[in-house]
């Protein structure tokens, strides 16, 4: 098993002053699987994923990637690693028509832009690079809106199209932040099919309050709170725990399932 | 959907742009026409890291005058060959460009504004006085140049279409490269920089590439003012002129070739006629940035092509 651990944190911890957001997080997972952190507010998972991506500097700790110790790297060599990420507010690029943020999601590991000149001087617009983003203009249902600015979206339509930014990148493991969080129960269905169909390509994490949602998709569940992991495993079980259920629904005895 | 008359306009541009310098040619004389190409030039370079990558700079002039001494240096004492001259003011715009722009393009915002300014102004000065045994100091200095070929580069007719060639080839270049991956990504950075490196892009060397592409641009610019008046002074970098360019990117609308051209043509319009008629012609410019802030953010251009279907790619600043 330990083979196939693609994704791990050691000791991983984040203090801003003297708030500890994330402390000595021991997380890993393995190829192919897909897990889920829930926790309450505050409890340190988005600052988590902001470490594993390397918006900033774990204080402590390491991480792991692909066998490789990839703490200090930048941003953006991890994406070209293959660790990509969503956003818990969605971030997309308002300015851009859909295609090109798409275009732009689809050039950078792709080897035929590898050449600077083509990147540099090639138009945005051939007919490779619509080629690649086809699919996903498809897939993500804006195939009208293509030539929209971003900005006249709807939210859940930004979503569909940060997921598919996100997928454009070849990822190998994909971190999604609340990829439910301000969507419609329609949009909702609409993410969890994409989510579903993800399950067998490629590693996923996701974040998510809505525990309910969570227990069909991911196969081990991690609690955090108050900057700690503090239970972990099947999510049935995890759901039972009395620490968990202590913290996420206060002490009152609740049924076990949600 | 792409409406009809913007990709007609990308097909036949430079034809466009160039049939409409020459009617300018003939409208305020061709003498006057140059000035106003070697502006337009300045103006798209400093549109490239302004109107698209997003950075407001106060001290462009320094790679506007880097290029125009190093062009009048060359020439007084390499070669009198004008292409080769200008083509050393080009390499010394992007030079500096290069050894300055990794401080440079770290900062954002007032960062970035006020750094530029500082070493325009260290530039200034040491072109006014620090190097003024080689700069000829406030006198300024003189470049004679010699004949290309059968070309003589003494003749303003001459001159005029040179710049316009050139400016039709920085047009054409320009163009690829905010039209092709690149471009958008010096958009993203403008939008969100942080959020393309999540994309994989290592922001920092295109910004850079931008920054030195710009600076190249504009020390071209600076270049063919040489060639255009055959003389230098402290004047082609004095960091008080950057309000020009600013002012002509703003008339435009930030984030637009086309914008910049148009911007660049208004700006030396007003500059050059109204002095005619008022005497504080600046007050005029002081109105006009109020109405363009307040009703107009996209400028001329952003306005005129508001109704043309295609989404405007960005609005001004």
């Amino acid at each position: 098993m330990a083979s196939s651990v693609i994704l791990e944190t050691k000791g991983l911890s984040k203090s801003f002053g003297d708030f500890t957001a994330v402390e000595m997080v021991d997380y890993s997972i393995c190829e192919g699987e897909s897990a889920g952190i829930i926790g309450p507010n505050g409890a340190g998972k988005s600052t988590f994923f902001n470490l594993l991506t390397g918006m900033f500097p774990p204080s402590k700790g390491m991480i792991r990637f692909m066998g490789s110790d990839i703490t200090d790297q930048a941003s953006f060599k991890r994406v070209s690693l293959g660790l990509v990420r969503t956003f818990q507010l969605v971030s997309v690029f308002n300015s851009l028509t859909v295609l090109d943020n798409l275009v732009l999601a689809a050039v950078p590991f792709n080897s035929q832009f590898t050449r600077m000149s083509r990147f540099m001087l090639g138009s945005a617009h051939r007919d490779e690079v619509l080629s690649l983003c086809e699919e996903s203009l498809i897939r993500a249902g804006l195939e009208q809106k293509r030539w929209s600015l971003t900005s006249e979206l709807s939210y859940g339509e930004k979503r569909m199209l940060e997921i598919a930014m996100a997928l454009l990148l070849n990822p190998k493991v994909l971190l999604l932040d609340e990829p439910l969080a301000g969507l419609s129960e329609f949009e909702i269905s609409d993410v969890l099919s994409i989510i579903n169909s993800l399950r067998e390509q490629l590693t996923l994490v996701i974040i998510e309050h809505k525990i309910s949602r969570l227990v069909g998709i991911v196969e081990r569940l991690s609690v955090m709170h108050q900057g700690q992991i503090i239970a972990e495993g099947l999510p049935d079980q995890v759901l039972c725990d009395p620490t968990v259920r202590r913290v996420y629904w206060g002490a009152d005895d609740q049924a076990c399932e949600t | 959907m792409k409406s009809i008359n913007t990709t007609t306009l990308k097909k036949f541009d430079l034809l466009f742009i160039a049939i409409a310098f020459v009617m300018l040619g003939y409208l305020v004389t061709f003498q006057r026409t140059t000035d106003f190409i070697i502006f337009c030039i300045f103006v798209v370079s400093y549109d490239l890291i302004y109107g698209y990558m997003g950075r407001l700079s106060f001290g462009h002039m320094l790679y506007l005058g880097t290029g125009a001494y190093a062009t009048a240096l060359f020439c007084d004492h390499v070669s009198s060959n004008p292409l080769l001259a200008i083509l050393a003011g080009v390499v010394c715009s992007a030079l500096l460009g290069a050894v300055l722009g990794p401080i440079v393009t770290r900062t954002t915002g007032a960062c970035f504004a006020l750094i530029n300014l500082a070493f325009n102004q260290v530039g200034y000065f040491l072109v006014l006085i620090g190097f003024s045994s080689y700069t000829g100091g406030e006198d300024g200095m003189s470049a004679f140049f010699g004949n290309l070929g059968p070309i003589n580069f003494n003749n303003k007719m001459t001159v005029y279409v040179f710049c316009l060639t050139i400016m039709l080839f920085v047009v054409y270049f320009v163009r690829r490269l905010t039209s092709s991956p690149f471009g958008i990504l010096l958009l993203t950075i403008k939008e969100n920089e942080s959020r393309s490196q999540f994309l994989g892009y290592n922001t920092v060397i295109y910004k850079l590439i931008a920054f030195i592409i710009s600076t190249g641009i504009a020390g071209l610019a600076g270049g063919l003012s040489i060639l255009n008046y055959t003389y230098v002074t402290p004047s082609f970098i004095d960091p008080t002129r950057n309000v020009e360019v600013i002012f002509a990117s703003l008339i435009g609308g930030a984030g637009s070739l086309y914008g910049a051209l148009a911007g660049g043509i208004t700006y030396m319009m007003i500059s050059n006629y109204l002095p005619n008629y008022i005497q504080r012609w600046e007050m005029f410019l002081g109105i006009m940035l109020l109405i363009l802030v307040f009703w107009f953010r996209a400028g001329v251009w952003g306005y005129l092509t508001r109704f043309s279907g295609k989404p405007g790619k960005e609005m001004g600043s």
